[in-house]
C-alpha cells in the first residue's frame, strides 16, 4: 500500500478539472450554433441496421476492449472512438458542428441536449435487450431528465458518499457529519464538485440538494465555512487521495470506489457509506445526436451493450453498474466489501439527482461555490 | 546598442539625447519596405489569435448563458458586478504575492545556474541547457501529477525522508503553500534560465577582468559589473515566470488545499463546472488589467535601462 504508485485511469485523472478541455472547448468555441436538425427527421424512428461505421464519443477508456472489438466483428463495422473529458468539453465539441453517432451525457447534460433538441429520439420497442433495462428499473420508464427515456437510454449509475480509510478511524455514524469527524481533520477532501459539495450541505440541513434560494445558500455556505477548517482540499480525485494516503476521509464517488478496492493491496483498510440524510444519485446514458451520420449503427451498438454478457464485462472493466437486469449479481460480488455501493432500484430517487437550475438559480449556486472553495 | 554606436562617435554628445533615441542613419526607401513587409506574418498572427480572440473575451465578459449552457453576447453589467464579491479580491491577492515570490525564488535558483553553464561550463554548455530544458518538453499538467504521487503522504519522498528521521507522520508536502509554490518554482525556472543564460553568454567576460584589474575583489566585480550586465535578463525572466505563474491553476489544484487556491482554478472553474463563460471572461479581464500593470512596471523600469545604459 504505502509505495502504491496509482495508475491514471478512468475518468477521475481528467474529471478532476476537465484540465486539458479548456483547449478543446475554446477550439469548439461554445457560441457558434449548429445547423438546426428538422425536428421532424430526429422525432423519426430510426432504422436498426448498419449504416457506417460507429462514430462513438465518450470518456477516455470506459469500455472494454474486447467488448469493442466483438461489435466491430459481428456487424462488420468500424469503431472510431474519440474522447471528452468533461460535460462542457462533450457539448462544445457537438456545437463546433462535429459529428458523432452515440455520445454518454450525464442525466443533467442529457436534458439539456434533449430540450434544445439536439438528440434523436430512441424507440425503444425496437431495441431487443431493452426489457433488460426498462423491464427492471422501473425509473427508467419516465426519468426526470428525459420524458419517458424518449432520447435515451440509461447507462451506468452512481452515488456520493463518504470512502474512509476504516484502519485509521474505526466505524462511521453513517451521516454526513462524518466529514466533521476530528480524528481525519486536515486529511479530509470534499470533491471539486460544485453540485456534489453544495447538494452535501443542502442534504444535512434537510433542504432540496438544487436549492436555488438565497436563504437556503447563504446555510449552506456558512455550515460549509465550519467545514473548511478540517479539509486538506477539494480534489475529484478520491481513490487516488484514499490510496495514496493522502485522504484518510473524502467524499467519493460509489463506482471511485471499485477503483480502490481493486488496487488496493488490503481493501479492507477501506470503507464506503452513503449518508442517511440522503446520498446523491447519478447516472449517465447512451444518446444519439440529432447530427449523427450513422444512427442505425449506433442503434445497433446500444443493443449490443445492453446484452447482459456485455454489460457485465462493462461493469466489471468501469467499476460502476448499469441497470441491466441480470448484471446485479456481478455487480454486488465486486463490491462485496463495501455493500454500500450497490445501487437499488428504489435508491433512484428524482429528488436526489443534481437537476439544471432555472434562470438565475445557477448564478446564485455559482456564487456560493465560489465562496465555499476561496473561503 | 550595435547600431547605437557607430551613431554617437559620428556626432557631437547630444545633450538632448538623454532617452537615446537618437537619429539614426536613415535606411533607403526600399530597404525599409523590406523590413515592413516582415512585420506582417507577426502583426496578422497577433491579430487574428491574440487581439481578436481578447476582445472575443472582452466582449463575452459583457454576455449571458442559454440553457445548454453556452455564452450569448449581450450587455450585461451583471459579470462585472460578480467581480465585487471580496473571495476575488482574496484569491486575486493569493496569487499575485505566490507569482511574486515564485519569481523571486526563480531568480535565486536560476542565477548560478545560468552563471556556472554560461560561463563555466564550456564544451558541456549546449548539453547542460538541453538538459534544464528537455523535462520541459513533458506536459506540466502530467508532471504536477507525478509530483503530487511522489509527494503524497505514504509517497516514496515523505517515507524516504521519516526513514532517515527528517519527517515525522504529520509532516505533510501536498496541500499546503509551500507545495504549491514549489510547483510553481519547479514548472516556471526554465523560463527564468533561458533569458539569464542568454544575458550572460552575451556579456564580454572582459569586463569581469577589467573590473580585477581594477583592484575590484569578486563580490565587488560581481555586484557591480556582472550584475548590472545581466541585470535585463534578470527582469525579462521575472516576467517570464510571473506572468504564467499569475495565472497557473495546475498547482495549486495538485498541490494546494482549500487555503491555496489561484485566481486560475476560480476562472478555471467558471468555464468548466460552473460553465458560465461570460464570469470566466470578465474575472480574465479583471487578471489581465493586473498583469498590464505588472507589464507596465516592467517596461518603465527596463527603458530607464536602456537609458542608463546608452548615457
Amino acid at each position: 500500500m504505502s509505495d502504491h504508485l496509482p495508475q491514471l485511469s478512468r475518468r477521475s485523472l481528467l474529471r478532476a478539472g476537465g484540465l486539458g478541455a479548456l483547449g478543446l472547448s475554446l477550439a469548439g468555441c461554445g457560441f457558434s450554433q449548429p445547423a438546426t436538425v428538422p425536428v421532424a427527421q430526429t422525432e423519426k424512428p430510426i432504422d436498426m441496421k448498419v449504416d457506417g461505421p460507429l462514430v462513438y464519443f465518450n470518456w477516455a477508456d470506459y469500455i472494454d476492449p474486447s467488448v469493442f472489438a466483438g461489435f466491430q466483428k459481428e456487424y462488420g463495422v468500424k469503431i472510431i472512438q474519440s474522447n471528452f473529458d468533461s460535460m462542457p468539453g462533450m457539448v462544445a465539441k457537438l456545437d463546433a458542428g462535429n459529428k458523432y453517432d452515440v455520445i454518454f451525457p450525464s442525466a443533467k447534460y442529457a436534458q439539456r441536449l434533449a430540450q434544445a433538441g439536439r438528440l434523436y429520439a430512441i424507440d425503444h420497442s425496437k431495441l431487443r435487450n431493452a426489457e433488460l433495462v426498462f423491464g427492471s428499473y422501473s425509473y427508467f420508464d419516465d426519468p426526470w431528465y428525459d420524458p419517458k427515456s424518449a432520447h435515451t437510454v440509461p447507462f451506468t449509475m452512481y452515488k456520493t458518499g463518504i470512502g474512509w480509510r476504516r484502519d485509521k478511524l474505526g466505524a462511521l455514524s453513517g451521516s454526513w457529519q462524518d466529514l466533521w469527524d476530528a480524528q481525519s481533520s486536515g486529511t479530509t477532501f470534499l470533491l471539486d464538485d460544485e453540485d456534489e459539495v453544495l447538494g452535501m450541505a443542502a442534504l444535512k440541513l434537510g433542504l432540496d440538494p438544487n436549492t436555488t434560494a438565497q436563504g437556503d445558500l447563504d446555510r449552506m455556505t456558512s455550515l460549509l465555512q465550519t467545514l473548511r477548517p478540517h479539509l486538506r482540499g477539494f480534489s475529484s480525485d478520491d481513490y487516488n487521495n484514499l490510496l495514496n494516503g493522502t485522504a484518510t476521509m473524502t467524499q467519493a464517488w460509489s463506482g471511485d470506489m471499485v477503483s480502490v478496492l481493486s488496487q488496493a493491496k488490503d481493501a479492507t483498510l477501506y470503507g464506503f457509506e452513503v449518508a442517511k440524510e440522503g446520498s446523491p444519485i447519478n447516472s449517465d446514458c447512451f444518446a444519439i445526436p440529432a447530427n449523427a451520420e450513422h444512427p442505425g449503427t449506433a442503434m445497433l451498438f446500444i443493443d449490443y451493450m445492453l446484452r447482459p454478457e456485455n454489460a457485465i464485462k462493462t461493469i466489471q472493466y468501469l467499476g460502476y453498474p448499469m441497470p441491466v437486469h441480470g448484471t446485479e449479481a456481478t455487480y454486488a460480488a465486486m463490491v462485496k466489501q463495501l455493500p454500500q455501493c450497490v445501487i437499488e432500484p428504489g435508491d433512484l430517487k428524482p429528488s436526489l439527482y443534481f437537476r439544471n437550475p432555472s434562470g438565475d438559480g445557477a448564478q446564485a449556486r455559482d456564487t456560493a461555490w465560489t465562496d465555499v472553495k476561496a473561503g | 546598442m550595435a547600431l547605437r554606436t557607430p551613431v554617437r562617435t559620428e556626432r557631437p554628445a547630444p545633450a538632448k539625447n538623454v532617452g537615446g533615441r537618437g537619429r539614426r542613419p536613415r535606411p533607403s526607401a526600399a530597404g525599409a519596405r523590406i523590413w515592413t513587409w516582415l512585420t506582417l506574418p507577426g502583426t496578422v498572427w497577433m491579430s487574428v489569435f491574440f487581439i481578436a480572440s481578447l476582445l472575443l473575451v472582452a466582449a463575452i465578459s459583457f454576455g449571458t448563458t442559454d440553457q445548454l449552457g453556452d455564452p450569448r453576447f449581450g450587455t450585461d453589467l451583471g459579470n462585472l458586478k460578480a467581480l465585487a464579491d471580496p473571495a476575488y479580491r482574496d484569491v486575486m491577492v493569493r496569487s499575485l504575492g505566490y507569482a511574486l515570490l515564485t519569481s523571486v525564488i526563480c531568480l535565486l535558483i536560476a542565477y548560478p545556474v545560468a552563471y556556472a553553464v554560461a560561463l563555466h561550463a564550456g564544451r558541456f554548455k549546449n548539453a547542460l541547457i538541453a538538459a534544464i530544458v528537455v523535462p520541459f518538453f513533458a506536459n506540466y499538467l502530467v508532471r504536477m501529477y507525478g509530483w503530487s504521487v511522489l509527494l503524497s503522504d505514504d509517497g516514496p519522498v515523505l517515507q524516504l525522508l521519516r526513514a532517515v528521521g527528517l519527517a515525522d507522520d504529520h509532516t505533510k508536502i501536498l496541500n499546503t503553500g509551500f507545495g504549491v509554490i514549489a510547483g510553481l518554482v519547479y514548472g516556471f525556472v526554465v523560463f527564468m534560465i533561458i533569458p539569464l543564460y542568454a544575458a550572460m553568454e552575451r556579456m564580454d567576460t572582459a569586463l569581469i577582468e577589467a573590473g580585477r584589474d581594477l583592484y575590484g575583489g569578486p563580490l565587488r566585480t560581481f555586484l557591480f559589473v556582472t550584475v548590472p550586465a545581466t541585470r535585463q535578463g534578470a527582469a525579462a525572466g521575472m516576467v517570464l515566470v510571473f506572468l504564467p505563474a499569475m495565472g497557473d491553476f495546475v498547482s495549486a489544484q495538485f498541490m494546494g488545499g482549500p487555503n491555496q487556491i489561484m485566481i486560475g482554478n476560480l476562472i478555471q472553474d467558471k468555464f468548466f463546472e460552473g460553465q458560465d463563460w461570460p464570469l470566466g471572461s470578465a474575472l480574465t479581464m479583471a487578471l489581465m488589467a493586473v498583469l498590464l500593470l505588472a507589464m507596465f512596471g516592467y517596461l518603465r523600469r527596463t527603458r530607464k535601462d536602456e537609458a542608463e545604459a546608452t548615457r
